[in-house]
């Protein structure tokens, strides 16, 4: 009796670890950032008296017009580098799978801008792109170009940041998809080309299909990654000029630290998650679909 | 059969009783013996003369701090009044453990560190930080204090103010920097500009326009504009030289009763920023990123209104020669000749945090911090300017000029100079000017409408809607 109820207990014991992990660093945090949105508390108030205060962070968070701008930004931001980031990654993990010399060389080179952190790719992208001095500009300038308002036209510099993300995270995309095509068993490719299919004709029904599971999980986690980053946006421009950089997610950091107001920052972060969480489901639900 | 297991164990237990009676009190002794060796072994040592040292051994103290960047001037400093503190207190072996942030972290480690209630002994507040930090009741009222001290007349009244919340000392202003123009000789001498001219409004532009013909593709930018997140900083001299101000008390506040109000959007502010808008116009590229003076010193730009830690930018061997190349106008351009000028003053003001455990040792060590022995000399390596006057203006001042290039000048600035309010919504203000700065460069808006908009949001900010 006592050794089938040990027995029964068991996998809950051996989850427990885990679960307090997730506990501690995941539930509590989420529950904490829930209780911090319902009430007013800012940095200078924090160890005075917590007024609840409902949704009026919420509604407040709905009516800046400030907040509407970053959700646009992030769109642009988000989409713009999803979409180059994945394409690019593609391509490159389809090449790099070829037989060709020294792939496994350039593999490993191409992995070198994801190990770089976020930051110190931020400081090098701020220089490049510098309008007056980078060196990007110095290269128009040499061609007889005009040189481009990178970091301070409100309508280019969002593209910038997608330049620079997409350097910083295409090598992920690299790497996640060259493990799911070395997971592609090469007899199923051998077996298409004795029945006459071309390489374009294979990569549409052999490899994109059976590369499904790897690219689902890949467009979630790039895209998660892309509406939470900002680390690099906020060396490079801080959300300049006129908040035509200020992602969601730099809104969320700039209330909370910056201006020291938690609860919005709390709030805004809690629709971030529900942004978050919308995106993924709707990625499984198109997959599924196909 | 659990239960005759029991049985067993208890018969056993019983059989052996009579051995057990001997073996009990044997047990006993054995562990009164031990008990008493273990009391013996933890009191003995208090009797020896051993203990009687160790009773007469200094009390550890450690003070810990959380300072702004750069570092060396916080090791001489700190390493020069821990020296005189160790002194005064040979009973004691006394300590800092200090931690030295980027300026960017520094507000915001200082704030966490403060809401989760860590002690930490000495902070360094830039002055418009001291109000946010004082309405949250992180930092010491040093009011009393000060009032034994007796050394506050020894500040110029602005520098002091600046340590003062609600008719409370909560910081002192330790040193302070002054925003003047700096510019390269040979390069204004080059495109035919007399740096006199420079001193107006329209002189400036003026100016900038002569040396952007005469710089055409040399790499060289004739005046610097900041466009960075400070820009705010660069607008308020001449916000302040017109008489406008940034807040203003007003009574009618729905919570406060009287409290701050925007009050940028003057026609003094809608002046001051039509000239950085004519600057624009005139063909001045705002920058958008800012190395501190470093561009300057790099000459990339012919002019710069900069902070006097620019002269950092200059190694220290050509300091005494540095008049020959580099000129300084300690003013910020005027609308027309004759006009006062203004500057923005900024600096470090060392507070106590309300969560210091070591309260009386670490007022003792800001004390022997801003003692003029002590700061003089890290003034002087470093090319800060002095809050009080014994350094400005006492015997500490002839060292001071001659180290530092254009010290006097600089110094006569300080008369000048305003500062920015230290209100909690402080960062909040800056950044609603900062975006109306923003949109006049950019054209979207004209400078009454893009102040008038930013005021809005300020005056929500302050809690006036």
């Amino acid at each position: 009796m006592l050794q089938l109820r040990t027995q029964k207990l068991q996998p809950y014991l051996l989850l427990l670890p885990a679960l307090s992990i997730l506990i501690a660093f995941l539930l509590f945090p989420l529950i904490w950032n829930i209780y911090l949105s319902v009430h007013d508390v800012s940095l200078t108030t924090i160890l005075g008296g917590w007024k609840y205060v409902g949704i009026k962070n919420f509604s407040n968070l709905l009516y800046d017009p400030d907040f509407h701008k970053s959700l646009q930004v992030s769109l642009v931001f988000v989409g713009g580098s999803v979409a180059i980031q994945f394409f690019v990654g593609m391509v490159l993990a389809v090449v790099l799978n070829q037989e060709i010399r020294g792939s496994n060389t350039l593999r490993a080179l191409f992995i070198i801008p994801w190990t770089v952190s976020a930051v110190i790719t931020g400081f090098s992208f701020k220089f490049i792109f510098n309008d007056s001095f980078g060196v990007l500009n110095y290269g128009l300038g040499q061609m007889g170009l005009n040189p481009v308002a990178w970091l301070s036209d409100p309508g280019t510099v969002v593209w910038t940041l997608v330049i620079a993300n997409m350097w910083h995270g295409t090598p992920f995309t690299v790497i996640f998809l060259t493990a799911g095509l070395f997971s592609i068993n090469p007899l199923v490719y051998e077996a298409a080309r004795i029945d006459g299919a071309t390489k374009i004709k294979s990569f549409f029904y052999i490899t994109l299909p059976l590369l499904r599971p790897f690219i689902l999980i890949n467009l979630i986690l790039i895209t998660m990654w892309s509406v939470n980053f900002f680390d690099l946006i906020l060396v490079m421009t801080n959300g300049g000029p006129l908040f035509s950089s200020t992602t969601s997610s730099l809104y969320m950091y700039r209330q909370a630290f910056e201006f020291g107001l938690l609860s919005k920052g709390a709030a805004a972060g809690f629709i971030m998650i529900g942004i978050n969480l919308i995106l993924a489901f709707s990625y499984i639900r198109l997959f599924r679909r196909q | 059969m659990s239960k005759s297991n029991s049985f067993r164990d208890y018969s056993f237990t019983e059989g052996s009783a009579g051995n057990m009676s001997y073996g009990y009190f044997s047990m006993n002794f054995k562990l009164i013996l031990i008990l008493g060796l273990i009391l013996v072994i933890l009191i003995a040592p208090s009797l020896t003369p051993f203990t009687i040292a160790q009773a007469q051994q200094p009390r550890q103290v450690t003070l810990t701090a959380i300072v702004a960047e750069p570092k060396d001037r916080w090791d001489t400093l700190f390493a020069d009044a821990l020296a005189k503190l160790r002194e005064r207190h040979p009973d004691m072996t006394i300590n800092i453990d200090y931690r030295v942030l980027p300026y960017a972290d520094t507000r915001k480690q200082i704030l966490t560190a403060m809401a989760g209630r860590t002690p930490i002994d000495l902070i360094s507040v830039d002055q418009i930080w001291l109000g946010e930090f004082a309405q949250g009741k992180f930092l010491s009222d040093l009011s009393n204090l000060v009032q034994s001290w007796n050394r506050s007349s020894d500040w110029f009244k602005t520098n002091w103010d600046g340590g003062i919340y609600n008719g409370k000392v909560y910081g002192i202003w330790a040193w302070t920097d002054v925003r003047s123009m700096w510019y390269w000789k040979d390069l204004l001498n080059q495109s035919g500009v007399n740096p006199d001219s420079l001193k107006t409004w329209n002189g400036y532009i003026q100016a900038a326009k002569k040396m952007e013909n005469s710089f055409k593709d040399k790499g060289i930018q004739p005046i610097h504009l900041v466009g960075a997140s400070h820009s705010p900083d660069m607008w308020y001299p001449y916000l302040w030289m017109l008489g406008g101000k940034i807040v203003e008390q007003k009574s009618g506040h729905p919570q406060k009763g009287t409290y701050w109000f925007p009050a940028y959007n003057s026609t003094e502010g809608v002046k001051a920023l039509e000239f950085l808008r004519d600057q624009v116009r005139a063909g001045i590229k705002p920058q958008i990123t800012h190395f501190w003076g470093q561009e300057f010193a790099d000459k990339k730009f012919a002019v710069m209104l900069e902070g006097s830690w620019l002269l950092g930018h200059f190694p220290r061997s050509e300091w005494k020669n540095l008049d020959k190349n580099v000129g300084m106008i300690p003013m910020f351009p005027v609308p027309k000749e004759g006009d006062a000028s203004a500057t923005m003053m900024g600096g470090w003001m060392l507070a106590i945090p309300e969560t210091s455990s070591n309260k009386a040792l670490s007022w003792e060590l800001l004390t022997i911090m801003v003692q003029p022995d002590v700061l003089a000399p890290m003034l002087e390596k470093y090319g800060y300017l002095p809050t009080q006057k014994p350094i400005a203006e006492g015997t500490y001042s002839t060292q001071l000029n001659s180290t530092i290039p254009y010290y006097e000048q600089l110094i006569s600035m300080l008369s000048m100079g305003h500062s920015r309010p230290s209100i909690a919504e402080y960062p909040q203000i800056a950044d609603n000017i900062r975006q109306a700065i923003d949109e006049v460069y950019l054209g979207v808006k004209e400078p009454k409408q893009a102040l008038d908009d930013a005021a809005k949001k300020s005056a929500q900010v302050l809690g006036w809607s």
